[in-house]
């Protein structure tokens, strides 16, 4: 293959193209599949006042909003599900220390749709009477024009980064989705859609030949993406669906640190400061552990 | 043969099964935590799975709102991760893999749903987003999340409140994230609301509907071993005359011998 046209980069460089104050969209949804490698680069890096624009949020909000790298956030949701409230969040936002904008979970992902389409904006009904329009000078009323029902004009997301993690691509930026995948790993379709600036962090780097057998599963065409990643585990220690489960240990331990802001200096430094690369923060989380996570999905 | 008294969670789900119709499309999340769990998915989907028995076999049940009528069978715990390979691989009958999905939300394919939040209050209004001022909570929770399309676009809506305390059961919620019935059924019209608004609010120690009107939850029954004095100063708003409210009806034999003997019996989703 041509040189010229690999897309390649180290996780530093994807992270360097991620510039102070713009507005980031990360992949996954809730507590899956999120590009928890590129937000421990972009810790490690103290990027400052970033726009989180996105659907639903745990580890990887929670993580920036510790390190001090976050101005505003756009979203529906950002906790932990089974492990509770996203504590590093919840103190800076009881600090006034981060702009919340609360968007509902579907019309977070509309956002996206009107970005896909074009559009300054999308229109939803049943949002009268709610609080997040209130608190959202952003979010107008409108009259449909042909029915003249009272609508709600929702901005597009308008990010102008977004990252995802992916099972596999190839050099070019190819990016292939299982078909066995679930709703978060449709919505990084959609926000693939939805932006000019795409970074791909893939567990692994396919020859062009796996692409080409697997071309219906390639949702992410090569001229949509910018920058390609070789990130295995790169989700830790969120799931990536078909490769690995989520790391319930190491969750625990997060938010066990999280309870309290100088645990989590301590946490930080352990596990984002002091690994010198990915492959270090692999190297401390062992084996053992690792292999311990693997997802068999399913064989046939 | 004597059965062991319903449990109050045995008690909930049989009183919720009798409001689910025929061919009607059920969603319920996914709660985590033991009483949210218990209040907000386990208690929904055994009342969804009576129902389906009884007298309404062809309801579709949808667990975390992606997983259409799955096998309960097949589970060895409550799950307790929406999107995660458990869920992947638990048989069912269609999946929801992405947005727009099996289900045209906006069109109201969803018949009714269960949520629930930290408080609710007269109007029928939920709030899971902060306590105390938005710009600087003195508790910030989690978000609005799928709240405002529960309340708006599903036919109706259970709220499943696992803690009944003033702190829960208020006058006035502190952030309007799911909308009642401010100012009635009109109110809902002139907010440009055409369908949904909450049904009952289920907690445990009572239920409540709506005066749809008036737009105010009014007490339907209360559970037996709650005293009305006791329902009074646990709730954050004035209940009015509870004098002829009547307690909420026990499960019959039939009912409890399906909950226990074909729907959970292993206990996996009520504890005995």
């Amino acid at each position: 293959m041509n040189a010229r046209s690999s897309k390649v980069v180290s996780l530093c460089e994807a992270a360097s193209t991620i510039k102070d104050g713009c507005r980031l969209t990360l992949g996954g949804f809730a507590v899956y599949q999120k590009p928890m490698a590129l937000v421990r680069e972009l810790a490690r890096q103290a990027r400052k006042d970033l726009v989180i624009v996105g659907a639903a949020h745990s580890f990887d909000v929670d993580m920036l909003c510790a390190a001090g790298c976050l101005k505003r956030i756009e979203t529906s949701y950002v906790g932990l599900e089974r492990f509770g409230l996203a504590r590093n969040f919840r103190r800076l936002a009881e600090k006034g220390g981060i702009e919340i904008v609360d968007y509902p979970e579907l019309i977070s992902l509309d956002r996206f749709r009107a970005d896909q389409e074009g559009l300054e904006f999308w229109p939803v009904e049943g949002l009268g009477g709610n609080d997040v329009i209130r608190f959202n000078a952003e979010i107008k009323e409108i009259t449909c024009p042909v029915s003249g029902r009272l609508l709600h004009a929702v901005p597009a997301a308008k990010p102008d980064v977004v990252v995802i993690h992916a099972i596999a691509a190839d050099e070019e930026g190819n990016v292939v989705i299982p078909a066995r995948r679930l709703f978060p790993q449709s919505a990084d379709i959609t926000f693939s859609r939805a932006c000019d600036h795409v970074i791909v962090t893939a567990e692994k780097i396919v020859p062009r030949s796996f692409i080409k057998r697997h071309a219906r599963l390639v949702e992410i065409p090569s001229y949509r993406v910018n920058a390609v990643v070789e990130v295995p585990f790169g989700s830790h220690p969120t799931p990536t669906l078909g490769r690995y489960i989520a790391d319930d240990q190491h969750m625990a331990e997060y938010v066990e640190a999280s309870g309290a802001e100088v645990r989590f200096t301590r946490y930080l430094e352990r596990y984002v400061h002091s690994p010198q690369t990915h492959f270090d923060y692999l190297d401390l989380l062992g084996s053992r552990r690792l292999t311990s996570l693997q997802d068999l999905d399913s064989l046939q | 043969m004597t059965s062991r008294p319903a449990s109050p969670y045995e008690r909930l789900a049989v009183v919720l099964s009798d409001e689910f119709n025929d061919r009607e499309v059920g969603f319920t999340g996914l709660l985590t935590g033991s009483a949210a769990a218990l209040f907000g998915t386990a208690i929904p989907l055994v009342a969804m799975q009576l129902a389906k028995l009884r007298h309404a076999p062809r309801l579709t049940i949808l667990l975390a709102g992606c997983y259409h009528n799955p096998d309960f069978r097949e589970l060895d715990c409550l799950p307790d991760s929406e999107h995660s390979a458990q869920l992947r691989d638990l048989p069912c009958e269609a999946q929801m893999l992405g947005y727009p999905g099996p289900w045209a939300l906006k069109r109201g394919d969803v018949s009714f749903g269960f949520s629930s939040g930290v408080q609710v209050d007269q109007a029928g209004n939920l709030n899971s987003v902060c306590i105390g001022p938005h710009d600087r909570p003195m508790v910030r929770l989690v978000g609005p999340i799928l709240q405002p399309e529960h309340m708006s676009m599903f036919g109706r809506e259970f709220i499943m409140m696992p803690s009944h305390e003033p702190r829960n059961i208020v006058g006035q919620v502190d952030f309007i994230s799911g909308v009642g019935y401010p100012g009635g059924l009109e109110g809902r019209r002139g907010l440009g609301l055409r369908r949904g608004g909450p049904e009952l609010i289920v907690t445990p120690k009572c239920i409540f509907e709506f005066d749809k009107v008036l737009g105010h939850a009014r007490v339907r029954s209360i559970h037996p071993n709650v005293t009305a004095s006791e329902l009074r100063a646990a709730t954050g708003f004035d209940l009015g005359d509870l004098s002829k409210v009547p307690a909420t009806r026990d499960p019959d034999d039939v009912e409890l011998q399906l909950i226990r003997q074909v729907i959970d019996p292993r206990g996996i989703l009520l504890p005995h």
